[in-house]
């Protein structure tokens, strides 16, 4: 058990590292040396919060979580260590200092403390050296990736010396309290991530370079087709940083032997070295292969050319190859005639083969391989896997033409079909002997890909699926897009209660794979019916939407959403209707309706108010609720972790937070489960509204707002019928309660007037067409 | 020789008081001047040049035709005076922007202007308007210098311009043009290919032919976004525009077809001609739509412009000729036989023209003023608006317009009987010029296309907001008026046919793209013929305060004819289009 934790060295990733453990309600030291002459002994520390919570993507999922973070220095501070269960050293890559930092530490550690080291290039051999007896046995490597809170990976280096134990609490803690997921790693230079995805990049770079593309088409290429970051490689660089490249590429190349085959794909690359030196390292810095030029004011968009060496306008990637992934996949790029064609042959021949054959070296599991670069670089299918659905033989086939050696382990995985199959509806991979294993998942972990091996839906539509998850709990999933809501959706949702019945079902979970839970409703659908003025079917759809969440809300069975990523407008009123929530701590949720110029229409409006006005915690009076969901849903906030979402009250106190992605089915399961022993559906609420003067009391608010000038003239058209909603219509008073029913119908009112005015109309098409909203 | 005579007071009708031309036009910036004080009187000098020099040059020319000499196009006789008189008048510049010496009038006066021009003699118009598409494409993607020195010349009509796209194995397909232009480097390029189906490629009329060619740079990606624009001359210019060498440009010959033979129709071999590119390297689709777009509309017109005249004269003729008695007792007893007009089959052809003539007039012009609204209004939403209008309405003007064309011209031989089918009349020739406005410039199928696959979903059905919306507050507005309820009936009707079979084919389209292909030219006639009864609709309204006038009488039964014997179609529009695309693709091919 991991109590208390302490982080040694306090830069970028020994900072986020803190973050993390502080996100997860654990206490944590972060300490860092003295700077000479310093007045403020703990400066570095101080700096580096200072600095976490200006960082954006935020490294805190709530600035609360600030708090949790203790600064000191290693000068004065190191007894504060007695009571760590976890100490993590995350100071300069070099190991005498790392080494001298060890023993140190030593006397200050509890006795059974595991300290690790989050180097990415120092082998755990070279760690060890010299140390000393007791601590050789819980000292292991924890390799986290930038940035901790966001970044999935971690990499667990330990050898036949390391207490399991001490591995398994260090693990367990990664995993379940930061969301990690530990992959255990051979002791080899770069592990396995940086062992294939520099090798990656490198040859990403040289064969760019040698093939003349521009910067534009290699991303275009060696990015999305591929399932990589839709970066690309040099939009990769801009991230990371220019400067860590040599760095790394050093490093790895002096680990590894000469026959390493990443030797043979390093070349000189002057253009990046310049360009460090002039300040050109990524977007932390003045800009890389890409920049913002704000020269006479404007912003233009300007990309490197790699010949030149110059800046010059960004432009699109005009390759047919890149044309015919769109339609044909990878597999159609890779049979492209053209330089896009020629490169990609090159890059993915080559990675892949290197890939595979560092299966037995870095790691014997090529599931653990692949997990590595889903989790660590952020590719969506890890090299096996994208072998596999390239086509083994006609990787075999490239390698050929390319003059690459065939790896032995492909040859096995071609003899075998496959480096995974699927058996009895159970995920294999292909082992080193090239016999099948199962792919085993931690207890605790319940994936919804894993039910779709093993069964078929109860019931389907283009949009959804019901699946049995076993134990009387059923899983609605929404499978489109984004999770966006449409009326095969809401059909389904309807169908629920039905399907409960049928299977003796005991509780149902709303939840998916995907990377968002719902981007709200399917903008897309009613943007059109508007255009053509098919109001009769807007309605039905807002209608529709409240009559299923309701009919969910009010079911004879419990109901708990399990958000992760994206849970907006009508999503977000999916959690407001469940009874209960298991959130992914990365959770990002709001009503942000008026974005798109409308009110939230799926009962939104009157369960916030009535959230907000149940909650012992938020001011009394009849006021504070109407003014709270008037801000919460005028200014369109977004909660940005689940921790926020509680703060905002979008989610309850009673709901979890999951750190791990993957434990989040089964963690809401659970909750469904503990909810359904005498399970009784909720009253509806009766809200007491303030009607018309507290309408004109928010338009007071507005006028102020208007008067600094912060509204658009359609803001006050929404914000002004969102007010008219949020203060129960014409007909309300504080003496005169009104039903949620009648909240329902001025959101519908509401919705249908605004969606019918060419200021909306004009935010939704804004939105789909550029993601952003209008300000107009 | 058929008969026309301009309709200069219908045209200033829709102008003026169905479309509200002063109050929509007018105040736009730059056309302070083009007030109805100048634009009748303009319309009426254009009507005279149409009805006195043109109109009588048809006929000659039809029989005459081009004749290709030794790489030289001749026109017929009395072309080359003809094209002078008109560039002497500024016609040619009618609407190109007067810092480079044109007219700068509205569009819609242009519209006008060219409905007369084809109604007189389609094969002449086609020489002007290709100048025109050529002068548009050069001002909105030309480099200052290209614009200096080509458009003054194009506005006067000394030089005239082409399109050159289509290739030997490359109509409707732009992707697979093999035309390639070489940088030169001296900053020019060097084209090399062959086109054919060129307008105009190569005449008499003019010193100087400016090509605009769609062509590949070597590096090019394949398909349509790898083609580049390049402006060639015939003759290539000095910096001051001096005339100086033949370019490597010549005409291989001219094509023996149905109809327009007044109208040289080339084939045109670059031989490493020096060509300027126009717009940027691979943007050439861009440019191209321009010109595609400014030449459907004006195709859309000439369809127009021959419908009114066959519909002149087959009335003239109904009105002359003698045949039968009217089916209720002898009308003119005096006479040996009544004139055919009274006959009710007679006079449903001659209404079934008529009603649609005078509502696809209306619509055009609408759509000619709103492009002027596009290119002048000055707030950028209006802009906006107006444009996604104009798209809109753009491949079905010019579809249902051809259409008309030709459906009139045929109808024009049948009133006109074995008469028409000689050449004395001049109907046979109307059959045979009218025929090529549904095949060129995109034929009537892919205008249908274009409309069901790119014009609904763009903004995601943002363009048929421009059309929905207004109509619904028209219908709104108007319905409970009882003088117009037999009009915003019909109309609602159609409206929600209409917009039924939108979501339908929007909703099957996106999963299944042969189901809008199926549906695209029935979809698209359902939307014309539900666009012209909002004209009519229009029109009534506008009439309305004269409806005790026989010009108001008139106007009212041409609506109420087009409400109840045409709309109707749009059931069996309807229909078909529900029908899916079974029926259509269930045939394999071999069966057929």
């Amino acid at each position: 058990m991991v109590g208390k934790v302490a982080v040694i060295g306090a830069g970028v990733m020994g900072a986020g590292i803190a973050a993390q453990v502080a996100n997860a309600g654990v206490e944590v030291h972060l300490l860092d040396i003295v700077p000479e002459g310093a007045k403020d002994r703990d400066a570095l520390a101080k700096r580096a919060v200072a600095r976490l919570l200006k960082t954006d993507p935020a490294p805190f999922m709530t600035k609360r979580a600030a708090r949790r973070v203790v600064p000191g220095n290693i000068e004065d501070h190191l007894e504060r260590l007695r009571d760590c269960d976890w100490v993590v050293e995350v100071v300069v890559e070099r190991a005498d200092v790392k080494r001298a930092l060890y023993a140190r530490l030593l006397p200050h550690l509890k006795p059974d403390a595991v300290l690790s080291s989050n180097t990415s290039t120092l082998p755990l051999a070279v760690l060890k050296k010299g140390m000393d007896e007791d601590l050789r046995r819980r000292f292991l490597i924890t390799h986290f990736f930038n940035p901790p809170r966001y970044m999935r990976l971690v990499e667990i280096v330990a050898d036949d010396e390391t207490d399991p134990r001490a591995r398994d609490a260090v693990a367990a803690f990664c995993d379940r309290a930061l969301g990690k997921t530990p992959i255990p790693s051979n002791d080899t230079p770069g592990f396995i991530a940086n062992r294939v995805g520099v090798y990656w990049m490198q040859a990403a770079i040289g064969h760019a370079l040698r093939l003349g593309l521009d910067v534009e088409e290699a991303d275009a290429v060696m990015g999305r087709p591929f399932g990589f970051p839709k970066t690309g490689v040099f939009g990769l660089i801009d991230l990371v940083g220019l400067d860590l490249v040599p760095y790394v590429d050093a490093s790895l190349a002096r680990a590894l032997p000469e026959s390493d085959p990443y030797h043979a794909e390093r070349a000189p690359f002057p253009l990046l070295l310049k360009l460090v030196e002039e300040g050109y390292t990524g977007r932390k810095g003045k800009g890389g292969f890409y920049r913002l030029n704000r020269e006479g004011g404007d912003r233009l968009k300007e990309t490197v050319d790699l010949a030149l060496g110059t800046y010059r306008p960004a432009r699109k990637a005009v390759l047919a190859s890149v044309d015919a992934a769109k339609a044909g996949g990878a597999a159609a790029l890779l049979k492209a005639g053209d330089r896009g064609g020629a490169y990609a042959r090159a890059v993915i021949a080559r990675t892949l083969a290197y890939a595979i054959g560092l299966a037995g070296e870095v790691s014997d599991d090529v599931a653990d391989i692949d997990a590595a670069m889903r989790l660590g670089y952020n590719w969506k299918k890890g090299p096996f896997a994208l072998a596999d659905s390239l086509g083994l033989a006609n990787l075999k086939a490239m390698l050929g033409t390319e003059g690459v050696a065939v790896p032995a382990f492909l040859d096995r995985a071609i003899e075998a079909g496959g480096f995974y199959r699927e058996e009895d509806g159970r995920l294999r991979r292909l082992a080193l002997d090239g016999g099948y294993v199962p792919v085993e998942r931690p207890d605790g972990v319940l994936l919804l890909e894993d039910v779709k091996r093993r069964s078929d839906p109860l019931a389907k539509n283009a949009s959804s699926a019901v699946w049995d998850l076993g134990d009387g709990v059923l899983c609605f999933e929404i499978r489109s897009k984004m999770g966006t809501i449409d009326a095969e959706v809401l059909g389904l949702m309807g169908a629920l209660p039905g399907l409960v019945a049928e299977t003796g079902a005991r509780g149902v979970v709303v939840y998916d794979d995907g990377g968002a839970f719902s981007a709200g409703a399917n903008l897309g659908l009613a943007l059109f019916a508007a255009n053509v003025g098919a109001w009769d079917q807007i309605e039905a759809l807002v209608e529709g939407g409240q009559r299923a969440y309701s009919a969910l809300r009010y079911a004879p069975f419990p109901v708990v959403a399990a958000p992760s990523g994206l849970a907006l407008g009508g999503g977000c009123e999916i959690l407001l209707a469940a009874d209960a929530v298991q959130a992914h701590a990365e959770t990002y949720a709001g009503l942000v309706e008026v974005g798109v110029g409308v009110v939230p229409g799926w009962g939104g409006c009157a369960r916030l108010l009535a959230r907000y006005a149940a909650d012992p915690m938020r001011p009394k009076g009849p006021v504070a609720p109407v003014a709270a969901a008037f801000e919460q849903i005028g200014m369109a906030k977004v909660a940005r972790s689940a921790f926020e979402a509680m703060e905002m009250g979008l989610l309850a106190p009673g709901d979890g937070i999951t750190f791990n992605r993957d434990r989040l089915l089964a963690d809401a399961k659970a909750k469904a489960l503990t909810l359904a022993g005498g399970y009784a559906p909720p009253e509806p609420a009766t809200l007491r509204l303030p009607g018309p003067t507290g309408r004109a009391a928010l338009g007071l608010a507005l006028a102020d707002l208007d008067k600094k000038g912060q509204l658009t003239a359609h803001d006050r058209a929404v914000t002004t019928e969102l007010a008219g909603v949020l203060t129960g219509g014409d007909g309300a008073d504080w003496t005169a309660p009104v039903s949620e029913d009648d909240v329902m119908a001025l959101e519908r009112a509401a919705f249908m007037r605004l969606v019918r005015t060419e200021g909306t109309l004009e935010r939704i098409g804004h939105m789909l067409e550029t993601g952003k909203p209008l300000r107009n | 020789m058929a008969t026309y005579k301009a309709p200069l007071d219908e045209i200033g009708f829709v102008l003026f008081d169905v479309l509200g031309y002063e109050t929509a036009v007018r105040p736009l910036p730059g056309f302070g001047e083009a007030g109805a004080d100048l634009v009748r009187p303009a319309l009426e000098e254009a009507g005279r040049l149409c009805e006195e020099v043109l109109l009588p040059l048809n006929r000659g020319g039809d029989e005459e035709g081009c004749r290709f000499e030794n790489g030289v196009v001749r026109t017929p006789d009395g072309f080359k005076a003809a094209y002078d008189a008109f560039a002497a008048g500024g016609w040619s510049g009618l609407a190109l922007d007067p810092a480079h010496r044109g007219q700068g009038l509205p569009r819609t006066l242009h519209f006008a202007v060219m409905e007369m021009i084809c109604s007189a003699n389609l094969a002449f118009g086609i020489y002007p308007g290709l100048s025109h598409g050529a002068a548009d494409a050069l001002h909105l993607h030309g480099t200052e210098d290209q614009k200096a020195l080509y458009l003054p010349r194009l506005a006067s009509g000394e030089w005239t311009g082409t399109m050159c796209l289509t290739e030997p194995q490359c109509g409707t397909d732009l992707g697979l043009i093999r035309t390639k232009a070489v940088p030169d480097g001296e900053g020019a390029y060097s084209v090399t290919g062959t086109k054919i189906f060129i307008s105009c490629g190569e005449h008499d009329l003019a010193d100087n032919i400016l090509h605009l060619v769609l062509a590949k740079l070597p590096d090019a990606p394949a398909g349509t976004r790898g083609i580049s624009l390049f402006l060639v001359p015939k003759v290539l210019v000095g910096d001051d525009g001096s005339l100086s060498e033949r370019n490597g440009v010549r005409c291989g010959g001219i094509e023996n077809k149905m109809g327009i033979h007044a109208s040289a129709t080339c084939t045109m071999h670059f031989d490493e001609a020096k060509g300027f590119l126009v717009g940027g390297a691979h943007g050439g689709m861009k440019a191209m739509f321009t010109m595609m777009n400014a030449a459907r509309l004006a195709v859309a017109i000439q369809g127009l412009g021959v419908a009114e005249t066959a519909c002149q004269t087959a009335v003239a003729y109904a009105k002359e000729r003698r045949q039968g008695r009217a089916l209720s007792g002898a009308k003119e007893p005096e006479a040996a036989a009544d004139p055919i007009i009274v006959h009710p089959d007679v006079r449903r052809m001659l209404l079934t023209m008529r009603s649609q003539v005078d509502a696809a007039r209306v619509l055009a012009c609408w759509t000619g003023m709103e492009l002027d609204a596009a290119t002048r209004h000055p707030d950028p939403e209006r802009r906006k608006r107006a444009d996604d209008f104009v798209a809109l309405m753009t491949p079905i003007l010019k579809a249902h317009l051809t259409d008309l064309g030709t459906e009139c011209a045929n109808t024009a031989m049948q009133v006109l009987g074995g008469h028409g089918y000689v050449r004395e009349w001049g109907v046979e020739q109307l059959v045979r010029d009218a025929r090529i406005a549904q095949i060129y410039e995109g034929t009537n199928g892919i205008q249908a296309l274009d409309l069901v696959g790119r014009k609904l979903p763009q903004g995601t059905g943002r363009l048929l907001r421009r059309f929905f919306h207004p109509l619904d507050a028209f219908i709104k507005e108007h319905e409970a008026d009882p003088c117009l309820a037999p009009m915003t009936g019909a109309l609602k009707k159609a409206a929600e046919r209409l917009r039924g079979a939108t979501l339908t084919i929007a909703r099957k389209g996106l999963s299944d793209p042969e189901e809008a292909g199926a549906a695209a030219s029935d979809y698209l006639r359902l939307f014309a013929l539900t666009a012209m009864a909002w004209a009519h609709a229009k029109t009534v309204v506008a009439v309305l305060p004269r409806a005790g006038e026989p010009f108001g009488q008139r106007k009212i039964a041409l609506a109420t004819f087009y409400m109840t014997k045409v709309l109707p179609e749009t059931g069996a529009l309807f229909a078909r289009i529900m029908a899916g695309k079974g029926p259509v693709m269930g045939l394999e091919a071999e069966a057929f």
